[in-house]
């Protein structure tokens, strides 16, 4: 106390004393009241929902059983917010229709349509003419509990409001500077990086020209006295060099092995496409569809358990979904186009197998039961499809040498597997079966 | 001149630097090729497309199939082992043991709006076993998975963003039979589109097992 008395005199010199301890009495005390107020409202404000839920509860219907039935019958098309999902949100629905109209639409709407009710059709319309399922199975009591839910849900929110949203501003607003901090932070970071690079840039580059301008300074005379520019002692060095014998046939030899080894890498790369990964007419992600929303890869490439190839997946696999959802991404507009037009998506193929080596998914994906992954990568990490795997003869005879045969829950193989066991070591390996024959590959 | 000739000489080292470090392949390039006309096919592939098919439309390799053209396997009612798989005709003959009476080659043909249709008429011809359940729990991972979720609660990753997707241990979808399940995985039903190119009529008819099995949620 006698601090913030000394400080308020501080601030203000003039002041007396007096004065500031008056007005921090009234600032006190109405600290004080405003605290008793809080206080105050507080438990009216719980009495008042507490009331509420009551009268919810109590009058209409089970809030508790209605929450279950909610989250199992409507959670799916419509939100206990204002908020539109699939149908319109059930905020304040209470208030907008009444009980008798609501039970007849939820027991069925089509039917509520049908007979011409005027807010009935302009929703309808409103929703782009979705049905909505009917319910004709909740009791009036259910409907009542789900009405009271409902209400409940609406009021808790708004009573924790005032202090949630104050917290959630200031958790903005920390953020706010956080996140408008992290940037800069990050950039000077770099700049400092930056800067030490040069430095030592700077660094060795004096340490060269010191040396570099002893060599020119120091001896600059020939034997004879003569003054002697730089390019010419430089020429007259590399001609003794040039003629000293050992240096010449290390230096042939230094380049003709380099060349070697980059003729040798350039032959063996010669129809390997490791690493390719073309951009596609449309830039579909596979690391958000078959990562982030964990969309079976079978889903799309329908192919893969049933034939040669995996299949591209043709445009009404993509409308599954995008019929529906995300339709104002320039991205899919290029699907409706394609579909509008009757013009094939010119996707480019990435794994481009030699016409001369056979290959067969349903072989690999089916019957030996491999993952995807062994041989395409972590596809559901790639934002662009990548050829991760060399596809060479030596990588397909290397897995098929270590290989098991799946031979699990599958007759075909049950006479192999005893003669196998009879007469040979180990256990059934894919060569062992001609993983290693040449025609099986090539024919 | 001496900061000059330490200049040019600090430029050629700068020239080789950046020449030796940035010889990387374009990811749009596959590289050279060694007689490609070994590497290509001759016959035109479906699913490789190296030049324009000189008289396909819109120089496609592949060809839509004639008009009204049923693969083989999408029969619905074919009796016994044969189904799904095989030759579908011999199914008319084969002993069906499993299937009561039902041993026609029907093409599902009821259309999208007579789901009471395919409910009062269709009954599911794929025996009910462990082996079946299993392979319809297989396909709806693959197929369903993602949206309707693990345990048919629409509850999946896509779900979230797609919304409307129904829970099958409502009450209200308790008395939802083979059939109906059926006609929806084909045609669609509300927001979901219709499965059929992708699932073939004995999956489906899996599927439905399955579904039956996470709707009693056991």
């Amino acid at each position: 106390m006698y601090k913030q008395i000394k400080k308020i005199s501080l601030f203000g010199r003039k002041i007396s004393v007096r004065t500031s301890l008056f007005t921090l009495l009234v600032a006190l005390l109405v600290g004080l009241t405003q605290v008793s107020a809080q206080d105050a409202a507080a438990p009216a404000d719980g009495a008042a929902s507490g009331a509420a839920a009551d009268a919810g509860g109590g009058a209409s219907g089970d809030a508790a059983k209605g929450e279950a039935l909610f989250k199992n019958n409507c959670a799916a098309c419509h939100a206990v917010t204002a908020e539109k999902s699939v149908g319109p949100g059930l905020k304040g629905i209470t208030q907008r229709r009444d009980f008798d109209w609501l039970v007849k639409w939820i027991h069925n709407s089509q039917a509520v349509i049908a007979s011409g009710d005027p807010y009935a059709v302009k929703l309808y319309n409103e929703y782009n003419q979705a049905q909505m399922t009917p319910f004709p199975n909740l009791s009036e009591d259910d409907i009542r509990g789900i009405l009271a839910y409902i209400e409940q849900a609406n009021a808790a929110p708004a009573a924790g409001a005032a202090p949630a949203a104050g917290a959630a501003a200031g958790g903005a607003a920390g953020g706010a500077t956080v996140q408008s901090g992290a940037p800069s932070d990050l950039f000077v970071l770099v700049l400092v990086a930056l800067l030490v690079v040069m430095l030592l840039v700077l660094g060795v580059l004096l340490v060269i020209v010191t040396i570099l301008s002893k060599a020119v300074s120091g001896d600059t005379t020939t034997p004879e006295g003569e003054k002697v520019n730089f390019a010419d002692r430089l020429k007259r060095n590399l001609l003794t060099a040039a003629n000293n014998p050992a240096i010449r046939s290390a230096t042939i030899w230094v380049f003709i092995l380099l060349v070697a080894k980059a003729t040798i890498d350039g032959t063996y790369s010669i129809g390997i496409q490791q690493g390719y990964a073309p951009k596609q007419p449309i830039a579909f992600s596979h690391k958000l569809h078959a990562g982030e929303y964990a969309i079976d890869c079978n889903y799309c490439h329908t192919g893969v358990n049933r034939s040669k190839s995996a299949h591209i997946p043709s445009a009404n696999i993509c409308m599954n979904c995008h019929g529906v959802i995300k339709n104002e991404s320039p991205e899919i507009q290029k699907i409706y186009a394609a579909i509008e037009n009757n013009q094939p998506i010119e996707w480019v193929r990435v794994h481009n197998l030699p016409d001369f080596a056979y290959f067969n998914h349903s072989q690999h994906v089916n019957v030996a039961g491999l993952e995807c992954q062994q041989c395409h990568g972590e596809i559901q990490q790639m934002e662009v499809v990548e050829q991760r795997s060399s596809l060479t003869m030596g990588w397909c005879i290397d897995c098929h040498r270590k290989t098991d045969v799946n031979t699990k829950g599958n007759a075909y193989y049950d006479n192999l597997v005893q003669l196998h066991d009879k007469y040979s070591e180990g256990t059934l390996k894919v060569s062992d079966i001609g993983g290693l024959e040449c025609s099986k590959c090539h024919y | 001149m001496k900061f000059q000739v330490i200049n040019k000489y600090v430029g050629v080292l700068a020239v080789a630097a950046i020449a030796f470090t940035s010889c990387k392949r374009d990811p749009n390039d596959t590289g050279w090729e060694f007689a490609p006309n070994m590497y290509r096919s001759v016959g035109y592939e479906a699913y490789k497309q190296v030049e324009k098919h000189p008289i396909n439309p819109m120089g496609l390799n592949m060809r839509e199939p004639v008009n009204g053209t049923v693969a083989r396997q999408h029969y619905t009612n074919v009796g016994g082992r044969d189904f799904g798989g095989g030759d579908s005709t011999a199914a008319v003959n084969s002993n069906s043991t499993t299937m009561e009476g039902s041993t026609d080659l029907m093409v599902y043909n009821i259309p999208k709006d007579s789901i009471r249709t395919a409910e009062r008429v269709l009954k599911n011809p794929v025996p009910l076993n462990e082996k079946t359940l299993a392979e319809g729990k297989v396909l709806f991972e693959r197929y369903c998975q993602h949206c309707h979720g693990a345990e048919g609660e629409g509850n999946g990753p896509v779900a979230e963003v797609y919304k409307g997707v129904p829970n099958y241990k409502a009450a209200n979808f308790q008395d939802m039979n083979d059939g109906h399940i059926f006609h929806v995985i084909t045609h669609g039903w509300g927001r979901m589109w219709p499965h059929k190119s992708q699932v073939t009529p004995e999956e489906r008819w899996e599927i439905v097992h399955y579904v039956q099995q996470l709707k009693k949620g056991s």
